[in-house]
């Protein structure tokens, strides 16, 4: 909408597209929910072949070494065909992480298996008492020898029941204050034995996530990641730019059709009220776009986005709520219905769209934590 | 978040923002009904080049762009500033559009003589349109406009349907068969409502690449409404956030609680959200080629986050927010004069639907 393709830029777009629309099978498009690795991982694959799977990571470890411009253009080409969403955890999260602060044993062991898609990740994070307080988390890493002992459990990881690895903050420094300087970033192999892993269902009815329990997993010293207790700093360092990813408005303006399409379908599209809340909301998108193409040139100015990032992530996110508000709205009385409602333009999935964005405000820093942010960091409100 | 912005751009930030604060003394005490602009300030602004910022070179101006009209404005709505300069500016852009520049242009763009729009005929529908232009070799204009920002205007740019369809017009305050009527607003300015019987005016005709000229000017006044308004709020967001840190109640600074905290963000979050729109939609278009429904959805996103952010500030500030003796009601009165000009939130909105049909 603002952002206008240089002409580099326009025959790329059109190579995604034209190989998108060729490359990707049709029961994989226009998904609610994430298809099992069964489904996915070939067309991971298929990606990983034509050498487009890691657009933003540099060519010397698989990637394209593509412009942020060109990132964002993959982004939008597979959103419009309603790509699937990608296990992020390896080409978002610990491959960026290890290309910065990795060691060269580690990425020569751990970036190849991630390109080819032969390998899993999971993000080790959240701890039943380490939510929005992820400092206090309390899964232990005791140092013996060569090697750490990790005991505790980590919950809300997507995917880990499908994972080879895991990526976790661990505590090396039970007495450290602040209670984050206490804190290793530690490569896990979730075949070790000590492992459990149960899947948890979600009020959408997928098994996205998992948690998992460490029994005294045995962990080789070489799988820390940068120095001991420097976890903290190395999980936050990248944030900003996951955040951008992700806020694409690409993803607004999905919702925004499935509502004029259910909409036209139930007939409330003539309803003063309904249009006007429709407008509203695609006016909101318009607004979306216009956050992201400005948090697109400050970046591509190689400056830093820094807290502000969680600005987008909560307008973002919040936005994509109302849009689903709007969908069940626009359903009436069959925005229940757990399957897809068929309509004569098309088929509408209603209720899983509804059910799935709860998570947007939730992860990756709740709406509420990032507020926290905002009002200390960038508006300097006294603590 | 930050605007890039060129070196020139900076400049012409960095000025306004210094001659509006030096000008801000008498603004802030000009309040309760005060309305004479101070006496010489169109005068300065006018050499300052303000006036005529949007003029073509091809009509001797500087052909600057909307991201510039927007700069200057930003600061006008931070400051409160009484005198329409937003009207101003783009009345002259207006009427430098042709191919032969109406005679009161060189004037308009000095500040020797003011210059506004005259468009608005319906309080919900600001494209309605009954005043007729009759007469070939002199046009002669009949109907009602409202909503004019006429406080020392010399004369009005005003949108009549004519034999070729909608056109605008120049019409001298002092011409035969003009009435002004004019009525206070709760921010010491004033509106009128004009009333053309006969009067006589002068086509000015439009841009041939552009659309309609009456719509046209339109979409521009409404970037420049919405480029005060961002300014008003971060006024008002100055202010607050000021408040909030030194204000102590239960021996704190209340800027340290939670729900104020969250309160303040969702402020911050609306004005960043209109400064990207804002910037976006200015670096996207021309002056005289906008896109409408960029322009509409602006404006819409402009004034109702302006009412809310200036709402929510007076609530920050308790009992002080409500008193005309702090400064903070003053940023509420103007968002209310700027978001309902040419369409509140709710007609902007109606527009939008209407331009986007075609999607839907």
């Amino acid at each position: 909408m603002f952002r206008r393709d240089s002409p580099d830029e326009a025959s790329f777009r059109t190579e995604v597209r034209v190989w998108l629309e060729a490359n990707l099978p049709v029961a994989l498009r226009g998904r609610t929910n994430r298809p099992p690795p069964a489904q996915l991982m070939p067309w991971y694959r298929a990606l990983s072949r034509k050498g487009w799977i890691a657009p933003h990571w540099p060519k010397q470890y698989g990637g394209m070494g593509a412009t942020l411009n060109q990132q964002v253009i993959m982004t939008e080409e597979l959103a419009r065909l309603g790509a699937p969403q990608l296990p992020a955890q390896g080409l978002n999260h610990i491959g960026p992480i290890l290309i910065e602060f990795g060691t060269e044993a580690q990425k020569a062991t751990h970036l190849p298996p991630i390109i080819a898609g032969t390998l899993i990740w999971a993000q080790g994070y959240s701890e039943p008492g380490a939510g929005s307080d992820l400092a206090s988390l309390a899964t232990r890493a005791s140092r013996e020898s060569d090697h750490f002992v990790v005991q505790g459990q980590k919950i809300w990881t997507t995917w880990a029941h499908y994972s080879d690895w895991m990526f976790a903050l661990v505590r090396t420094d039970p007495l450290a204050q602040p209670r984050h300087a206490g804190i290793s970033f530690l490569l896990i192999d979730l075949h070790s034995p000590g492992i459990t892993i149960r899947p948890i269902r979600t009020i959408a009815g997928d098994d996205e996530f998992s948690e998992i329990f460490l029994d005294n997993v045995v962990v080789p010293a070489e799988n820390l990641v940068g120095k001991l207790n420097d976890g903290w700093r190395i999980a936050n360092a990248l944030l900003g730019h996951e955040r951008l990813g992700t806020s694409n408005p690409q993803f607004a303006l999905i919702a925004l059709d499935r509502i004029k399409t259910m909409a036209r379908a139930s007939g409330v599209i003539t309803d003063p009220a309904f249009r006007d809340r429709l407008a509203a909301a695609s006016i909101n998108v318009t607004a979306l776009s216009a956050l992201f193409s400005h948090a697109v040139e400050l970046t591509n100015l190689q400056r830093s986005l820094g807290p502000e990032a969680s600005l987008i992530k909560i307008f973002g996110t919040e936005l994509l709520q109302s849009l689903n508000d709007l969908l069940i709205e626009a359903a009436g009385s069959e925005a229940s219905l757990e399957d897809p409602i068929a309509t004569r333009f098309g088929t509408v999935d209603v209720s899983t769209p509804f059910l799935q964005v709860r998570r947007a405000t939730i992860y990756g820093g709740s709406s509420e934590i990032q507020r926290n942010i905002i009002a200390r960091r960038v508006l300097n409100l006294p603590q | 978040m930050e605007v890039h912005l060129t070196a020139e751009q900076i400049l012409l930030r960095d000025s306004a923002a210094k001659f509006i604060a030096a000008a801000m003394s008498t603004v802030t005490r000009a309040r309760g009904g005060i309305r004479s602009s101070a006496p010489g300030r169109l005068l300065q602004i006018g050499e300052l080049g303000w006036f005529g910022m949007l003029v073509p070179s091809s009509a001797d101006g500087p052909g600057l762009g909307l991201t510039e009209m927007a700069l200057v404005l930003e600061q006008a709505g931070r400051g409160l500033v009484r005198e329409p300069i937003g009207q101003a500016i783009i009345a002259v852009a207006a009427l430098a559009q042709g191919y032969a520049p109406h005679p009161i242009l060189r004037r308009a763009m000095l500040g020797d003589a003011l210059v506004v729009p005259a468009l608005q005929e319906s309080a919900h529908d600001p494209l309605a349109l009954r005043t007729e232009a009759t007469g070939q070799r002199v046009p002669r204009l009949t109907g009602t406009k409202m909503a004019v920002c006429a406080d020392d205007a010399d004369g009005f740019l005003v949108s009549a349907r004519g034999s070729d369809g909608p056109a605008l017009y120049y019409v001298a305050r002092d011409s035969a068969g003009v009435s002004v009527a004019t009525a206070p607003t709760v921010d010491g300015r004033r509106l009128a409502t004009l009333e053309l019987q006969g009067a006589a005016a002068d086509l000015v005709p439009a841009r041939q690449s552009s659309r309609g000229a009456v719509e046209a000017l339109t979409d521009l006044a409404l970037i420049a409404l919405s480029a005060e308004l961002l300014g008003v709020m971060e006024g008002a967001q100055e202010l607050t956030f000021e408040y909030l840190r030194v204000r102590k109640q239960f021996g704190k600074p209340i800027g340290s609680f939670q729900a104020l905290q969250h309160k303040a963000v969702d402020i911050y979050i609306k004005t960043e959200t209109v400064r990207s729109l804002l910037y976006q939609v200015a670096a996207a278009n021309d002056t005289y080629c906008i896109d409408p429904a960029l322009a509409v959805a602006l404006k819409a996103k402009a004034s109702e986050d302006a009412l809310a952010v200036t709402q929510t500030c007076i609530q920050l500030h308790g009992a002080i927010g409500f008193t005309d003796e702090h400064d903070i009601g003053l940023y509420l009165k103007r968002a209310l004069l700027l978001s309902s000009l040419l369409g509140n939130a709710a007609a902007q909105r109606r527009r939008y639907s209407e331009l986007m049909e075609l999607t839907v």
